[in-house]
């Protein structure tokens, strides 16, 4: 019983099976799915994206005057979820694997937005391209009066216009 | 309630064929009024039960041949109906039927163990005590899943005990005695999860031996619990299957896969065809790889590397394979709620079909010399035996079953996804060692790859997503999967946006608990491969201790070394 020896015969015909990665390249099939890209030109800050991101590697990021979609190469899951729900198709799944590097910055992707501050409070709520796209969707709706109030304050003006009976929106 | 004839007519309806009207009438017969609900929806019978009447129930049936004990969940529905609930998934195999006991459980009532007479129950039991708080009877009571130094009652999945508590309330004991022994005023500390991993590894034997022989043996396991389960009830049902596909490292797709099912059987979600055939095409890839990995392994185990590589050579085109039809290697990020989210191009299938030939070549080339090593079917053959009716009593899944003479498996048994537009054998062995559930696995490959032969041929055209669905609060759904290790159960009680309750129940908890049965007896160089032979989610750097009862020693070495004591032989 010298069956097992047939094995020589198998590695002889298979020879290396590894390759000589970095110096050759890796295999990556078409379908693979890398770290994601975000188009700034056709991000409109919706938050879809972050709302599904399941390890929270996108947030959005309430400054002053700007909204951030901030993209944390160091906790993405590469599960393309993103790219999946985000209404505008801004998001691309790469190829690109090779992220490892010594500065912590470089896992940082932003998109930077120009906020709309509400007009009752005055904290930023959204992103100026959200809205207009908004505008642009519901196209000629007669919704423009409570753009620029967060929703928060939203909730409160209805409230109290249902309290008083008064209808028709009042913003001061 | 259901005490008198006329009252009983009803199960008549609510059975599903001949076995589950015996079950559910004997159930009648000794809980008569204590029954407070029957009812069955689509393959799972529920069955709602007082407290008082549930251990004569479970004595009552425990004994019938077909049943197996497959998940204990509990939770806490204080707050929707004042009461902890206790959830017995059983299964009735020969019928296909799931047969669900529910329990209400009234704060500071205590229940009656089933541990004696389902042996697999002994966890289940443990971990409800340990995570809820509920207390059995009959039975010691230790801790299981979480640490020695817990605080006494806290019990995490309580609904009143939030994720930040937790990680106020728990602080590790290793924290305070770095503190005071060594002086430092100031410690850092890094929560990971409401558990550290102070221990090296999540599985732990000490195994018991008297020279060469293992007398006896002992499991110490939940090392690296990870509070999953508390963190879904905070997660939205889309991001769930990510979060549970990162359960296992190995075979992460039966679980995004089993917990998307349990929501879909919950909510009465019809999945589209094309999605279902996906999702066996992706299970049974999976399954492929993982078989020919763990052959690799047991070969290294058995000292026969020159296997192990070409196992792995081997191996290495299902991964190929696996990246194309999902986008990754592993974690393949496709199920969702209502389907899938990554369908199968024309030109894919072609590379798919070609894969499989080669690896049907392959493989019977490769297994057909690698089971003939005088050494390695020598060092197999009568050792971890493990017998048909221990096998059955702890209601053991997988190739460790199938080795044992019972032919579970979930995807004939309780069918889903695609797998009944195919035909299959479900290999059987009755020898109960090593080798019985070496050849299961390695007769599976051909099963699997005729499987996917089949699927492929067959995938209809079609949407691969429902268009929409919808939740509602506090259905109950039950998503079961024929893992390679066995069947896989998740039971998912939903919430508004998040499930309210997701329990998880992966195969090696169930075949965990026999493993010290199979040690008994065997020489201590075939334990590591007899622990290994259930396939296990071990790490390579996993390590066992000896304790020498003879000369009181002990000692902790890697576990390759053991097994190489081996090698010599056979
Ligand atoms: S979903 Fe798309 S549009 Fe919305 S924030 Fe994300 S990237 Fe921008
Ligand atoms: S790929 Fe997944 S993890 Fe990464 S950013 Fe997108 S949603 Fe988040």
């Amino acid at each position: 019983m010298v069956k097992f020896l047939r094995m020589l015969a198998i590695s002889a015909r298979e020879g290396t099976a590894t390759r000589k990665y970095p110096f050759e390249s890796s295999l990556v099939t078409p379908e693979f799915r890398g770290r994601v890209d975000i188009d700034p030109a056709k991000c409109v800050g919706c938050g879809a994206c972050v709302r599904i991101c399941p390890p929270s590697a996108l947030t959005l990021n309430y400054e002053s005057d700007e909204v951030v979609l901030k993209y944390f190469i160091g906790r993405c899951i590469f599960c393309g979820m993103c790219a999946y729900v985000c209404p505008q198709d801004a998001i691309t799944i790469t190829k690109e694997f090779e992220l490892a590097t010594p500065e912590l910055n470089d896992l940082y992707d932003e998109v930077v937005h120009t906020a709309v501050k509400c007009n009752v409070c005055g904290k930023p709520f959204t992103t100026v391209k959200l809205v207009k796209e908004v505008e642009k969707r519901i196209d000629g709706g007669d919704m423009s009066p409570l753009f620029n109030t967060c929703p928060e304050c939203r909730r409160k003006l209805t409230a109290r216009r249902v309290g008083s009976g008064v209808t028709g929106v009042s913003v001061e | 309630m259901f005490s008198d004839l006329e009252r009983l007519r009803p199960m008549d309806s609510i059975a599903r064929g001949p076995r589950s009207l015996a079950i559910l009438n004997k159930l009648a017969d000794v809980c008569g009024d204590s029954i407070l609900d029957v009812t069955r929806d689509g393959i799972t019978i529920r069955i709602t039960l007082k407290a008082g009447c549930l251990r004569k129930a479970l004595e009552t049936i425990y004994s019938e041949h077909d049943l197996y004990f497959r998940t204990l969940t509990a939770s806490d529905e204080r707050r929707e109906e004042g009461v902890y609930k206790l959830y017995y998934v059983l299964g009735i195999d020969s019928e296909g039927t799931n047969l669900v006991i529910e329990v209400p459980v009234p704060e500071a009532v205590e229940i009656y163990t089933a541990s004696d007479l389902f042996r697999a129950s002994d966890w289940y039991e443990l971990e409800a005590h340990d995570l809820f708080g509920i207390r059995f009877n009959g039975r010691t009571l230790r801790r299981l899943v979480l640490p020695e130094d817990w605080p006494e009652d806290l019990h995490p999945l309580r609904k009143d005990v939030s994720v930040e508590e937790l990680r106020e309330l728990y602080q590790p004991q290793m924290i305070s005695r770095v503190v005071t022994e060594l002086g430092v005023e100031e410690v850092v500390r890094i929560p990971i999860g409401p558990y550290h991993p102070a221990l090296h590894e999540p599985e732990y034997f000490e195994l018991y031996v008297r020279g060469e022989k293992v007398v006896d043996a002992r499991y110490i396991g939940f090392m690296v619990h990870r509070g999953i389960e508390k963190l879904a009830e905070s997660m939205k049902y889309d991001q769930v299957p990510f979060l549970a596909e990162r359960i296992c490292g190995i075979c992460g797709f039966v679980h995004s896969t089993s917990y998307v099912q349990a929501v879909e059987d919950a909510l009465n979600i019809e999945v589209p065809e094309r999605a279902e055939f996906i999702r066996s095409i992706v299970l049974e890839v999976e399954r492929l790889h993982s078989h020919l990995l763990w052959l690799g392994v047991a070969l290294h185990l058995l000292g026969y590397d020159t296997g192990f590589m070409h196992a792995w050579r081997i191996r290495e085109k299902i991964m190929v394979l696996a990246e194309l039809l999902t986008g990754s290697r592993k974690t393949y990020g496709i199920a969702l709620v209502g389907g899938v989210k990554k369908d199968i191009a024309q030109d894919t299938v072609s590379k798919v079909k070609e894969t499989l030939d080669r690896l049907k070549r392959e493989y019977r080339e490769f297994v057909d010399v690698a089971t003939s090593v005088p050494q390695v079917r020598a060092r197999l053959t009568g050792t971890g035996i493990l017998p048909r009716g221990e096998a059955r009593a702890y209601s053991l899944v997988g190739p460790t079953v199938r080795g044992s003479g019972l032919a579970r498996d979930v995807r004939k048994d309780y069918t889903y996804a695609a797998y009944h537009y195919v035909s299959f054998n479900v290999p059987v062995y009755t020898e109960g060692d090593n080798l019985a559930r070496t050849l299961v696995r390695v007769d599976e490959v051909f099963e699997s790859i005729s499987i996917l032969e089949q699927l492929i041929d067959m995938l209809p055209s079609g949407p691969i997503m429902v268009e929409s669905w919808e939740t509602q609060p506090m259905k109950l759904g039950i998503g079961s999967v024929e893992a390679p290790r066995g069947e896989v159960i998740h039971v998912v009680v939903t919430g508004h946006y998040s499930p309210y309750r997701w329990r998880v129940r992966a195969p090696t908890y169930q075949n965990l608990q026999a493993v010290p049965i199979m040690l008994k007896g065997v020489d201590l160089a075939d334990a590591p491969l007899t622990i290994a032979s259930i396939d296990p989610c071990f790490s390579c750097t996993d390590r066992a201790t000896i304790i020498n009862l003879r000369s009181g020693s002990v000692k902790t070495v890697p576990i390759e070394i053991i097994s190489r004591r081996g090698s010599g032989r056979g």
